[in-house]
């Protein structure tokens, strides 16, 4: 995340060092100018969002508990008789496609704090029994 | 003004295009693209209101979202499970699919080259600004590079299980209870779960389980 910072502050440097666009062609407004507006506004807003990601950014450890999920986990569960296995992670970084659940999603929020064997429901009006049967931490 | 006329042509495909994940459901006459794009785009505007967000960015990341499937095919998270026999397609669909980690990470980017080609190939003609403000707000959704596009992101599932539990309630056909569960996994933010529970309750309070 970093490096990404790093690199769009170097991009945007590089393209507003030059000479930019025109805002006019003849009377017209100058679409080369339209078109470095877009990527010069694009640009300032990720890198307005990795400021303040970087900003409040806390890494997680590993807990000392290893058998408790916690953020960072990976977890194997079985769901509906079927196997499934997710990692917990907070909502930036969450991609449900990847396996990559976010802490604050209902499902990824009930299990925290939850061990091997558990039985973890989760209900309103519909109820899910989520029993946890591996966690592991990648993080050392 | 020709260039913009035959964007507006290959982008009225969508209105008959028709979502494939209902039509391996034997949904009849489902909904198209283009109609999925307009509810959602109604409700990441009402239900994004009163969140920090630009809701001018919100709508346009609603709109173009989709607009790679002019080109590219309208993939569904079962593929490429589904066999041609209906009997066994509907086997599989009672059961969400699963994949191993590796596995989904490849069908992912598989999925993200497919429909980054299609919308380069449907916007390659429009005017430079128009097409890198597209290509943009894209990326925005779909790789979730600001808030707006995270949060349209996950408005695209809420509409999804908006129209699967209204398709379920008329037609049967649809697992609800996979439906429902797989949106606790995947929705986190807070306006989005409220709605989810709202629509839980008004569809599944009675249901048996």
């Amino acid at each position: 995340m970093k490096r990404e910072y790093k690199d769009l502050k170097e991009l945007k440097l590089a393209k507003t060092k030059g000479e930019s666009p025109k805002i006019l062609h003849s009377e017209d407004l100058n679409p080369e100018y339209l078109a470095f507006q877009e990527d010069i506004s694009f640009l300032e807003s990720r890198i307005i969002e990795l400021e303040n990601t970087l900003k409040n950014v806390e890494l997680i450890k590993p807990p000392k508990k290893q058998n408790i999920v916690d953020l960072g986990a990976t977890v194997l569960v079985e769901v509906d008789g079927q196997n499934d296995e997710f990692t917990l992670v907070g909502s930036l970084e969450a991609n449900p496609t990847v396996g990559k659940i976010s802490n604050e999603s209902p499902v990824g929020h009930a299990l925290l704090g939850h061990q091997v064997g558990d039985n973890v429901v989760v209900s309103s009006p519909i109820q899910t029994t989520y029993k946890i049967k591996k966690i592991k931490y990648h993080l050392s | 003004m020709k260039e913009l006329l035959n964007f507006f042509i290959e982008v009225g495909k969508l209105k008959r295009k028709f979502r494939k994940g209902w039509l391996v459901h034997g949904i009849k006459n489902s909904e198209s693209t283009a109609e999925h794009i307009f509810r959602m785009t109604i409700i990441a505007w009402v239900l994004g209101k009163n969140k920090k967000l630009n809701m001018e960015k919100v709508i346009k990341i609603a709109l173009v979202h989709d607009l790679c499937e002019v080109y590219a095919p309208d993939m569904t998270p079962y593929d490429p499970l589904l066999p041609r026999d209906r009997k066994k397609a509907m086997e599989i669909l009672k059961k969400w699919p699963k994949f191993t980690p590796s596995l989904k990470i490849k069908k992912y980017k598989n999925k993200y080259k497919i429909e980054l080609l299609a919308l380069k190939r449907l916007v390659s003609r429009l005017p430079l600004h128009l097409k890198k403000e597209i290509l943009n707000l894209w990326l925005e959704f779909e790789k979730g590079l600001t808030k707006e596009g995270r949060f349209v992101k996950q408005v695209d599932k809420v509409e999804n299980l908006l129209q699967g539990m209204e398709y379920w309630k008329k037609h049967g056909k649809i697992q609800h209870k996979l439906w429902m569960r797989w949106a606790k996994e995947i929705l986190d933010d807070p306006v989005l779960i409220e709605f989810m529970r709202t629509l839980e309750e008004k569809f599944c309070k009675k249901c048996e389980y």
